[in-house]
């Protein structure tokens, strides 16, 4: 690893103990946890490398050995471990405040467990967001007889240069900056060029923003830490053996292979029945094993190198790895997502109160991607400007051969996986939530911090089924467990700890409860595990866990993660003024402050805070109790009346005032407000109207005749010029600058 | 914002003017790009080309590409991955099948010849079930409406239409004979109704009622190959259609691109 700048080298220290009776191995490694600089993009950025590295290093054991784990935290701040797939005693589990005390900075913390399986798996940190920074590893536990053929461990994952705590915030403020890099903003100015006027205006009809398969841009993909390498040791008609697992923060991945197909054949460290597949979409944290052949050369040709490509699902970046040597055999790259057809889609599936609707549709599995709608490879090329109609255009003609695509109906178990008949049911429902616009994750409305622990008995068969809400995929996964996925293959359905679910789509699982302790189940979308989503499977009459010596203290550490307020703020430094406000915000709470200040006293000073609560599902209700001061000289005896004939002097006035916010169908928030002076006052309000890629419409109404309506043309991130037009203010030109 | 579109554009055009033929750092190599005549060379060289970075002339007679690009900018090898993307095999990669695939025009004999791939099995003897024609010709039908291809579907329903008419009923089983004489007509009437428009609304209506008479004339056969029965709800005005298939994974023939996963296989007759 070149690009990391810490030049310390510890090594990892591997010491073998015959121990005594047992003939058991234990296996020692040490990691030190380090603060590093790369620079993937050309630009220094701060990383987390362990022994030196990113991704941290690959752990191997064999079935039947002892982990020693020695943690050394180097860093200035707390961190964990966890170790994804495994099943060992809760208190090494490593979720911190749940299963064990954060590693504090400067300390050593041992996780010492039993290998009891094997299987591809991988670790991680699983505190805050240290996993996007390069906390990530493979995990590789070999059978006891590994089958003879060569075997390479593949991490995926991705790097942007803004820091995650910074993504997060954007997460939370609906930036749509990550749309505007990734060309996906879907804007009215676009809809209307490529023949989706109607779409556009039905999916805002609908309380829709712009529609998306992932929500965060990322600057580069790794394969192993790099965007590009090749293991050239590889000879013509040699199979090879993928142990990939999926690192990535929130990042789906598109596998395929440029020499043919691509044999399945474990999944989240469990075998199945050999499948082969064209292309495959690996979730979040799963893992897959896949063979894969570099095809043979004709006598006397020389050798080919082919591409095992690893895409996005959102399409805006790939990653390679080329196995054996030679001239680079490419895979066909995917075609760039069409999001008006799945804007279109999703207006078919959209209920007015925010529910997806199935139309009675068994979805499950992944069986039926109606993302594919969006596919330009299966659906043919792009449709041509100005037709609504999908009728015949003379390139229907190639709709391609039939690509075969993994889903989890293809898995099947080698082994008999049926749990004890007898033992008693315990069956939960979770319906997953979420609300893109807020950025709120949850199941069933409720995040982590708002639902008590799934309490379950150790002997019992838990069943899970689950049914996403939301409009965006989730991979759930549980700790400490390997699933069943009741998939139609019987006694022999696969064995899982990672299952996505699209949205729609109802899934069934069972596990034996087997353990005691506290088990994370959750969405492994880090970001939508910070807001909340998930929950606590929590074994009864669990013995106390002695990594946790005050759980008072533990679980409300646990819930501040999704407690937690996000700030956002935006100034426009305009010709007639300043206009701009700050809000606080998290799940249910918002504390808002707008401001429009003048530069003289004809203008005027105003400002009008509002602490509300949201409610509902959707979020679209929100009461608010406020506060408002405003300052403005107006000449002798001049008043304002409002639509009601109520009158208003603005010149210093500070009022209290209860109301009401909604969010209209297109958009529009509808206001009303009561102020302690006994005036009332309804407002229309729309922000970021998306007129272009980068160009933004406001528009504001109210009954006390003020009116404004403003164009934002995006430069930045944090910065843009607007030209606006307000009652009290005027014509203003500015520069907007945002937080 | 059509001044300004237009001012914009101006002053593009202008800066373009000036700073073109300015790759600034430039390294120029000489490289092999596969091709096989004239009209591979304007492919190439557009593949090659990003405005003052990199640009490429390609030389029929050698084979091979001069590539000048800003080396502060870009590499080589980016550039030869975006010649080997349009189609064009090159010194360091192979094009993908399917872009070499799209090239009409320029059909070059490809760098590396695939190795020899196990010959496909020997299709079977004819098919003594005088009812395979009419799948067949109903499975040809099928593709052409998930393709939203009325001249195809028109073309296949005709075919269809005559391989009904073919159909010898003493060589039938008892029970294929049975819904035979049930289904014929109705069978008969929607192809030829397909066959007679260009509307593949028109068609896709037919189509639904052909689907349900011939799953319940499939059932009376043993097929060759499994013959998968499958449902969309969403179809036929939210009513719901069925088709047969001889592939598990869904592509509605109801919707063409719009909704081409939605269904589900409800019976697998084998």
């Amino acid at each position: 690893m070149n690009f990391v700048k810490t030049s310390i080298f510890f090594g990892i220290c591997c010491f073998f103990f015959a121990s005594d009776g047992l003939a058991q191995k234990i296996v020692r490694y040490d990691l030190h946890v380090r603060d590093t600089v790369v620079h993937f993009t050309g630009k220094n950025r701060r990383a987390i490398a362990v022994n030196g590295q990113i991704p941290m290093p690959t752990l191997t054991f064999t079935e039947g050995d002892t982990a020693e784990i020695y943690v050394h935290n180097e860093l200035r701040e707390e961190t964990s471990l966890h170790w994804h797939g495994l099943f060992l005693p809760n208190r090494y589990d490593g979720v911190p405040n749940l299963t064990q005390m954060p590693i504090k900075a400067g300390t050593t913390h041992l996780y010492r467990f039993p290998i009891i399986q094997n299987g591809t798996h991988w670790y991680h940190s699983h505190t805050g967001l240290q996993e996007q920074i390069g906390m990530y590893g493979s995990m590789v536990l070999n059978k006891k007889q590994e089958p003879e053929i060569p075997t390479v461990p593949v991490i995926l994952s991705e790097w942007t240069d803004l820091r995650p705590g910074t993504v997060h915030r954007m997460l939370h403020n609906a930036s749509d900056w990550f749309a505007i890099r990734k060309g996906a903003t879907q804007s009215y100015w676009e809809a209307i060029r490529q023949g989706y006027t109607g779409t556009k205006l039905r999916n805002e009809w609908k309380r829709m923003n712009a529609m998306d398969v992932s929500d965060i841009y990322y600057d580069r993909l790794l394969i192993n830490g790099k965007n590009e390498s090749q293991l050239s040791h590889f000879k013509p008609g040699e199979k090879v053996r993928l142990r990939i697992s999926n690192g990535g923060a929130s990042t789906y991945f598109w596998l395929k292979y440029a020499g043919g197909k691509m044999t399945v054949v474990a999944s989240d460290g469990n075998d199945v029945e050999p499948v082969e597949v064209d292309r495959l979409i690996i979730a979040v944290s799963e893992t897959y094993d896949v063979i894969v052949t570099i095809p043979p050369v004709t006598d006397g040709q020389s050798p080919v190198s082919y591409e095992f490509l690893a895409t996005s699902e959102d399409r805006t970046r790939s990653a390679s790895l080329f196995l054996g040597e030679g001239i680079r055999q490419l895979a066909s790259p995917l075609p760039r997502l069409n999001y008006f057809e799945g804007m279109k889609m999703m207006n078919g599936m959209m209920k007015m109160n925010g529910d997806l609707d199935a139309m009675g549709m068994n979805m499950s599995l992944n069986q039926m991607d109606m993302n594919a709608v969006m596919y330009p490879e299966i659906t043919g090329s792009q449709r041509s400007p100005g037709k609504e109609s999908g009728a015949h255009d003379g390139h229907a003609g190639h709709t391609p051969a039939s690509i075969t695509t993994l889903n989890y109906a293809m898995l099947k178990a080698t082994e008999n996986t049926s749990l004890p008949q007898d033992a008693p049911v315990k069956e939960f429902r979770f319906v997953l939530t979420g609300n893109m616009n807020r950025y709120v994750w949850s199941m069933d409305n409720k995040v982590v911090s708002e639902r008590d622990k799934f309490l379950i008995r150790k002997g019992e068969k838990v069943r899970l089924i689950l049914y996403n809400n939301s409009m965006m995929r989730h991979p759930m996964h549980l700790h400490g467990h390997d699933f069943r996925v009741l998939n139609g293959k019987g006694k022999h359905a696969p064995l899982k700890n990672v299952l996505d679910i699209m949205p729609m789509e109802t899934d069934t699982l069972e596990f034996a409860a087997t353990e005691s302790g506290d088990w994370f189940f959750h969405c492994h979308i880090l970001y939508h595990m910070m807001s909340g989503m998930g929950g606590v499977f929590s074994y009864e009459n669990s013995p106390p866990n002695p990594e946790i010596p005050r759980p008072k203290l533990a679980r409300r550490r646990l819930f501040a993660d999704d407690r937690q307020f996000h700030l956002m703020a935006e100034n426009d430094f305009a010709t007639n003024g300043n206009d701009g406000q700050a809000m606080v915000q998290n799940t249910r709470w918002s504390i808002g402050t707008e401001w429009r200040l003048g530069y003289n006293d004809g203008h005027g000073y105003e400002t009008e805070t509002h602490i509300g609560r949201y409610l509902g599902k959707m979020q679209w209700l929100m009461p608010f109790i406020g506060f408002d001061w405003r300052y403005r000289r107006m000449g002798m005896d001049v008043e304002e009346k409002n639509l009601f004939g109520q009158r208003n002097t603005k010149d210093n006035r500070s009022l209290l005032s209860v109301g009401v916010n909604y969010v209209l169908p297109m958009l529009f928030t509808a206001q009303a407000e009561v102020f302690t002076n006994g005036n009332v006052r309804f407002q229309l309000e729309r922000q970021d109207i998306p007129v272009s890629p980068r160009m933004r419409m406001n528009l504001m109404v109210n009954t006390d005749r003020e009116y404004m309506a403003g164009l934002r043309y995006i430069l930045s991130r944090n910065t843009g010029v607007s030209v606006h037009y307000d009652s009290d203010m005027g014509l203003g030109f500015g520069l907007m600058v945002n937080y | 914002m059509k001044l300004t579109r237009i001012f914009l554009t101006a002053l593009l055009l202008l800066s373009g003017l000036y700073l073109h033929a300015a790759i600034s750092n430039k390294v120029t190599e000489k490289v092999r790009v596969a091709g096989s005549a004239e009209a591979c060379k304007a492919g190439i060289e557009s593949a090659a080309y990003m405005r003052n970075t990199a640009e490429a002339t390609w030389d029929a007679a050698t084979g091979t590409a001069l590539i000048s690009y800003d080396s502060r900018k870009t590499t080589l090898d980016v550039i030869l991955r975006k010649i080997a993307l349009a189609g064009y095999d090159n010194a360091r990669y192979l094009a993908p099948d399917d872009a070499y695939a799209k090239l009409t025009d320029c059909r070059y004999p490809r760098l590396v010849k695939p190795a020899p791939v196990a010959s496909p099995a020997i299709p079977n003897a004819p098919a003594v079930d005088p009812l395979t024609p009419v799948f067949d010709a109903y499975f040809a039908l099928k593709n052409a409406l998930i393709a939203a291809d009325a001249k195809a579907a028109a073309a296949q329903a005709a075919t269809l239409s005559k391989a009904v008419k073919a159909v010898n009923m003493n060589e039938l089983s008892h029970a294929s004979h049975e819904v035979w004489m049930k289904i014929s007509k109705d069978v008969a009437f929607d192809a030829e109704h397909i066959s007679e428009t260009q509307d593949v609304g028109h068609q896709r209506d037919h189509f639904a009622s052909l689907s349900d008479d011939l799953y319940t004339l499939a059932k009376t056969r043993k097929p060759t190959q499994p013959v998968y029965y499958q449902h969309c709800p969403m179809a036929n005005q939210g009513k719901g259609a069925n088709w047969l298939s001889l592939e598990s994974a869904i592509r509605n023939p109801y919707y063409g691109s719009q909704m081409l996963t939605c269904g589900k296989t409800t019976e697998t007759i084998q």
